[in-house]
């Protein structure tokens, strides 16, 4: 009982009882000393003495008490608390040590305890922090890693929902919408060879197991080779290569051999036969003379055919990836100059060359070298120009003519030590060209004609290629009905347009729409549906004012059927999340029969959810409502269809856990409350 | 067939004896003078010595090649007249490239027909080409 009082207190009880006891001891024995004494008339002086004792007694008790409770209750309570701030929380600062200089040791001992507790806290903190970015500085340099590699790479959960994919897949996947987290593999790519795959790794029970396939997507016809292999955590990873030309040249080749062979072989039989039957040494039958030129003909011309058909088909097979003529000069003239050679670069046309880089500036570097050694060469001009559907890179000199046999002799060389195998002519082999010497008197060159593979646009802006992922999807439960879905479950797609005007029964119409789509309780930032519409009428100037969407820049963009259909293509299997839905899904509901798609999907409005969490009586606006949860629109994004969309994205994602917060946790649940405030809007739902 | 009273002197450089048979019957037939070299490296002598009107010169030649024959002729002024077919069992379209522009008048692949061989024989003695 008594210690459950503070410490001050039970040392003021404490020297109360004391001078209770004092006082107490002090009285009896008056009363003793005067009834032995037994004369009355002394009473008086055994009161005054008893109160002047008392007096003192109380007086020193108090003041003790008062020094104590200053000195050693008082600093004790304020230590304590001081330790237990530091223990609990990060309060940090030095503790005053002058406050209980009576304590002894006490108080120094407690800030060393509070220091060393500090340099522990700060020193956990300081590895975490390291850990952090030596952990996120990793994950970057995977992310660079797995966009760029040149193979698709897909990571599915068991029941075939994306949960990974490169850049590189992205562009095999695409064609009539890019792919999306959460999404069936199946929507992109016929599902037979995967499931027949993927059911036998699940039987093999081998962890290192991985099965090859050939499969095809479902728009474009493309076909993919690729390799599963399980995840220890359930689900697969897919890497696909798209080999859809590889096949088609290959085909296209093993046709031209099979055609070879056939071409060749009836005329050589023939000259056989009609040679076999000839008695030598006899006179040619008319006959059989003409039917020996005809065989003769047919087999000269079948070879002259097939061999340019071989040579045509030969450039094209050159496995290369274009690349700039610009870039490769560059690459030249670098070579060239860190071998102490000056290079005047002349014409270069803007072409894009299917060749290796590597090797073609390899292949000059050496023969700039060479010349440089047999001719004591110190200039050279380079140049690129365009010549027919080729394009030739000339090197050239002032001086003698080079001999074709040195050149050649040269091309014999290995470009480089130590990779024997890489001769100049190796290098043209693989580029199925040539080289030759050309020129006139004092004026020398060396010409390399590469194929071109088409002229060079403006270089294109970089793609983002970005890896998207969220792992948290290979292992996550499903749910059938919507309705008993958890709320962070689903997945929701974001959107709001902007429109010629406000009444879309007098014909006002979307011209742009945007969305987001939000998995696993997160907004996937490179899955973006952001499009201008034409909306087939002028936008009236007052609209124009609220979302700077002029008639001009709505003149080439796709009509709202087909946006309309992309659109639902990107909503699939999604809830539809809008603030004030209903205004924007009139808009798209009216279109359904030029469209002919249906927009059926669950629907939530941030505006009701708004009203549920902050009550009736507040506004509810975007902008209201994203004050609220301290999200800001930036200017220039506010009134474009994605900058609303991102910012009611991002109040979507803040209202759901305060929902959670109201007991309210599944679809169902919220649908339910959001009714009961459906006087405000009418509810989609 | 002679022009100017003067038989034209055609030189075919070529290693293989078959094909060398059948140039050096149609030489005769078209009532040429006609000489053969098997070798790459006699080539350039012979030019030099019996300054022929035309070299039917094949590419692919032991020693020296073709191509190497093509340029020293045309870095002698001295040659300047004579005229120079090259022929190819490959004949792309680079290595016809190629040809022309070590300074060949003409360039035929193998097999060719003996009309086109006659004919482009033909323009370049004439000095059409």
């Amino acid at each position: 009982m008594l210690h459950k009082l503070s410490l001050r207190l039970r040392i003021f009880l404490i020297f109360a009882g004391l001078a209770l006891g004092a006082l107490a001891g002090l009285a009896g024995g008056l009363v003793f000393g005067y009834r032995q004494l037994g004369t009355p008339e002394t009473l008086n002086a055994f009161v005054q003495v008893g109160m002047l004792a008392g007096l003192v007694v109380l007086g020193l008790v108090t003041w003790v008490w008062y020094l104590f409770d200053l000195n050693v209750a008082k600093p004790i309570d304020i230590l304590s608390g001081a330790l237990r701030a530091r223990a609990h929380s990060d309060v940090s600062g030095e503790m005053d040590a002058a406050l209980a200089r009576y304590l002894g040791d006490l108080a120094p001992a407690a800030t060393a305890a509070a220091a060393s507790l500090s340099e522990t806290r700060n020193a956990l903190a300081e590895a975490v922090a390291r850990e952090t970015t030596r952990l996120s500085a990793e994950k970057a340099r995977l992310e660079a890693l797995l966009s760029d590699v040149p193979v698709g790479v897909l990571l599915c959960s068991a029941d075939h929902q994306l949960a990974f994919y490169n850049g590189t897949a992205a562009d095999m996947l695409g064609g009539a919408g890019a792919p999306g987290l959460d999404r069936r593999l199946f929507d992109y790519l016929h599902d037979g060879p995967l499931r027949h795959a993927h059911q036998r790794l699940q039987e093999a029970g081998d962890p290192d197991a991985a099965s090859d396939i050939l499969c095809t997507t479902r728009s474009g016809a493309r076909v993919l080779a690729g390799r599963m292999r399980l995840l220890e955590a359930g689900g697969y990873v897919l890497t696909l290569r798209d080999v859809t030309a590889d096949l088609a040249q290959l085909s296209r080749r093993e046709a031209l051999l099979a055609e070879t062979f056939d071409r060749i072989r009836r005329p050589a039989a023939n000259l056989g036969t009609l040679f076999a039957v000839l008695p030598e040494g006899e006179a040619l039958p008319p006959q059989m003379e003409r039917a020996l030129r005809d065989e003769v003909e047919r087999l000269g011309a079948a070879v002259t055919e097939l061999t340019r058909r071989h040579d045509e088909g030969r450039a094209e097979a050159v496995p290369l990836a274009p690349i700039r003529a610009s870039d490769l000069v560059d690459g030249i003239a670098a070579r060239l100059e860190a071998q102490d050679l000056s290079v005047h670069v002349g014409e270069v046309a803007p072409l894009l060359l299917r060749c290796n880089g590597f090797e073609i500036v390899g292949l000059a570097g050496r023969l700039g070298a060479a010349l440089a050694e047999a001719r004591g060469l110190r200039a050279f001009t380079l140049a690129l120009t365009e010549r027919g559907a080729d394009a030739r890179i000339t090197l050239g000199w002032q001086g003698e003519a080079l001999p074709v046999g040195q050149l050649e002799h040269w091309l014999d060389q290995p470009l480089e030590d130590g990779l024997p195998d890489t001769t100049g002519r190796s290098v043209l082999a693989a580029h199925a060209t040539e080289i030759w010497p050309e020129g006139r008197p004092g004026q020398q060159a060396v010409v390399l004609p590469l194929r071109a593979a088409r002229r060079a646009g403006p270089r294109p802006a970089p793609v983002a290629r970005a890896v998207v992922y969220d792992f948290d999807l290979l292992s996550k439960a499903r749910n059938a009905a919507v309705s008993d879905t958890r709320l962070e479950d689903l997945t929701y797609v974001v959107f709001d347009t902007e429109t010629t005007g406000l009444l879309p029964a007098q014909g006002d119409e979307i011209v742009q729409i945007a969305a987001v789509r939000i998995v696993n309780g997160k907004r996937v930032a490179a899955e973006v549906f952001d499009t201008l519409v034409n909306p087939g009428r002028p936008i009236p100037p007052a609209s124009t004012t609220v979302h700077g969407i002029t008639d001009a820049m709505v003149a080439g963009a796709p009509g709202i059927a087909e946006v309309a259909r992309a659109f639902h293509a990107f909503a699939d299997g999604a809830v539809l999340v809008a603030h004030n839905a209903p205004f924007d899904l009139e808009f798209l509901r009216r279109k359904e029969g030029v469209t002919g798609v249906r927009f059926d999907n669950p629907v939530l409005d941030t505006v009701l959810l708004s009203a549920v969490i902050f009550g009736q009586h507040e506004v509810h606006s975007l902008d209201a409502l994203t004050h609220r949860l301290d999200i800001t629109i930036p200017e220039e994004a506010r009134h474009t269809a994605i900058g609303d969309t991102v910012a009611t994205a991002d109040a979507f994602l803040k209202l759901m856990p305060m929902l959670r917060g109201r007991g309210l946790t599944s679809f169902g649940e919220v649908v339910a409350e959001v009714r009961r405030h459906g006087r405000l809007l009418r509810d989609m739902n | 067939m002679a022009e100017g009273g003067r038989q034209h002197r055609i030189l075919v450089v070529e290693d293989e004896d078959n094909i060398a048979l059948a140039l050096n019957y149609l030489m005769m037939r078209e009532g040429y003078q006609h000489d053969r070299v098997a070798n790459g490296a006699e080539a350039l002598p012979r030019i030099r010595e019996t300054h022929p009107d035309l070299v039917l010169l094949d590419v692919m030649l032991p020693e020296v090649s073709g191509y190497e024959i093509c340029q020293s002729v045309r870095l002698d002024p001295a040659l300047a007249d004579v005229k120079i077919l090259m022929m190819t069992a490959r004949g792309s379209t680079i290595e016809r490239q190629k040809g022309l522009a070590l300074g060949a008048d003409g360039f035929i692949s193998k097999p060719f027909e003996l009309k086109e061989l006659r004919t482009e024989v033909r323009r370049l003695l004439t000095g059409e080409g």
